[in-house]
């Protein structure tokens, strides 16, 4: 898929979309980042339209997301919509309301992945992050039902102070039950910006433990090849990427920050048109445009694009980039500027340089003589260590 | 007398024509394919009513390839994204003109 999100990336076609169908939810996550009150969510026929309208302007990966998708009530309606146009579609959910007849009508409709929140693989401490007593076991009833229908199963965990040694159960759980797993310590503001979840977040140097195991170290790629001073023998370190993602890899994009605007767009509840869930600057609204319209000529969006991390101001000289995963949303959100450096992006790309060998890692920020404007505050950066083996290609010549 | 296969589209294959290519996603085994520009021509002919032979004749026409060339291209190609289950076999729609 590098290829395909590579030259999508270059030539700004639009791939992937991840599109939130409701902010409304069963569980009250102690770090969920969501205004859970429905302010006007798109109907069932603005949904279709809008699908349509991704199709016709080339999205082909498109991730249902919430919110809890289940609450609404047209949702399989939705995804029938989405397989009539081929898309390849997976789902974002907490499985609460999943049952045995809907893991089949999933599986009929050519779901390609289920990503499933899973805290711990003890009830109590997942029921204390979700708020939901018995959530836990409702949650774990559904998996095997979905496995059961041939379906990729994926359990997602955000880890917190409260659940950050959790992983190492989380992971025997998946494979007892014949899923693949995901870790991430990424804890973000409100979409209002106020940072309430931030309470939630790991410390960096409490990380470590987490960073340093062997057992996660092992499914790490290596970074990037480059030819700067500071590159060790290779030994692997954490990929970080964005938890947002379609699931392709991030090698496919040379020099821009990520695939936000470039190759994916973001869709809320209520039409609204953002290059990403964590970078947001609205590009338009769905209601009362059409999305090619604001992907090929929104300003945000041409901007954006426009951005290259080699000329960032700060980031664009540092020595220990390559073990980096800034995110232009969260240097926005936390540090105030979409080109700027933030505290948390160095401080975890000098631990992961420092596991990897580097002697004295220092990231530009820190560096002496440093003339940027500090990043003020926490920020959130993704930690993704996955089992899935994502896509690979296969060619047919006529 | 030998029965012709027409194919179609498995309905649960995602796929998108990209910059002249088609990117076609099966999500029961994970993998993505990827089709040039003749496989993409054959690709959107494959409608459940058309057979090898007539797809070929439209490749012929419009790539000027020998028809017998076509022809093997073109069986070769159906008979890959059939065993890759990318393809289903239509019902047979007697009288069904492609």
């Amino acid at each position: 898929m590098d290829r395909v999100a590579s030259r999508a990336a270059r030539k700004h076609h639009p791939l992937n979309a991840h599109f939130d169908l409701t902010y409304r939810c069963n569980e009250r996550c102690v770090h969920c980042y969501l205004d859970h009150e429905d302010h006007g969510e798109l109907t069932t026929a603005e949904i279709l339209r809008v699908l349509e309208e991704l199709a016709a302007a080339g999205i082909l990966t498109l991730t249902f997301s919430g919110g809890e998708i289940f609450l609404r009530p047209d949702f399989f309606e939705i995804l029938a919509a989405a397989r009539r146009l081929h898309f390849d579609i997976s789902l974002k959910t907490n499985a609460l309301l999943i049952s045995a007849e809907h893991a089949a009508r999933l599986r009929e409709s050519g779901v390609r992945s289920i990503q499933i929140s899973v805290y711990s693989d003890e009830p109590a401490v997942h029921d204390a992050i979700t708020k939901i007593p018995g959530s836990h076991e409702r949650t774990l009833a559904a998996v095997p039902l979905l496995v059961a229908q041939g379906l990729k199963v994926k359990l997602a965990c955000p880890l917190m102070p409260q659940n950050l040694l959790a992983y190492r159960g989380v992971m025997a759980l998946a494979e007892k039950l014949g899923a693949s797993y995901s870790f991430d310590p990424t804890i973000t503001p409100m979409m209002d910006g106020s940072g309430g979840p931030l309470i939630h977040r790991v410390s960096t140097a409490a990380l470590l433990p987490v960073l340093q195991d062997p057992v996660l170290s092992a499914c790490y790629p290596r970074p990037a090849a480059q030819t700067d001073a500071a590159m060790p023998s290779g030994k692997p370190v954490p990929s970080l990427t964005s938890a947002v993602s379609s699931g392709f890899e991030f090698a496919a994009y040379e020099d821009i920050p990520c695939s936000a605007g470039h190759n994916s767009v973001y869709i809320s509840p209520y039409g609204d048109v953002l290059p990403c869930v964590q970078l947001p600057v609205p590009a338009g609204n769905l209601r009362r445009q059409r999305f090619r319209d604001i992907w090929y000529h929104a300003e945000s969006l041409e901007q954006l694009r426009a951005v290259r991390d080699s000329q960032l101001p700060v980031c664009g000289s540092c020595e220990i980039r390559s073990y980096c995963e800034r995110c232009p949303g969260l240097a926005l959100m936390e540090g105030g500027d979409v080109l700027g450096a933030y505290e948390r992006a160095c401080e975890l790309a000098e631990q992961k340089a420092r596991l990897a060998g580097v002697a004295h890692p220092l990231s530009a920020l820190h560096a002496p003589g440093a003339t940027a404007r500090q990043a003020v505050g926490p920020c959130k950066t993704n930690f993704l260590v996955t089992t899935d083996n994502s896509f690979y290609r296969k060619g047919h010549d006529a | 007398m030998r029965k012709t296969i027409r194919w179609q589209k498995n309905p649960i294959v995602a796929w998108r024509a990209i910059d002249g290519e088609t990117v076609i996603i099966s999500p029961s085994d994970n993998v993505m394919h990827e089709l040039n520009e003749t496989g993409s021509f054959i690709w959107r002919q494959i409608d459940g009513r058309c057979s090898a032979a007539e797809i070929a004749g439209m490749l012929a026409a419009e790539y000027e390839v020998p028809p017998e060339d076509a022809l093997a291209d073109t069986e070769a190609l159906l008979q890959q994204l059939a065993a890759s289950a990318l393809l289903v076999t239509a019902a047979a729609a007697d009288g069904a003109a492609c």
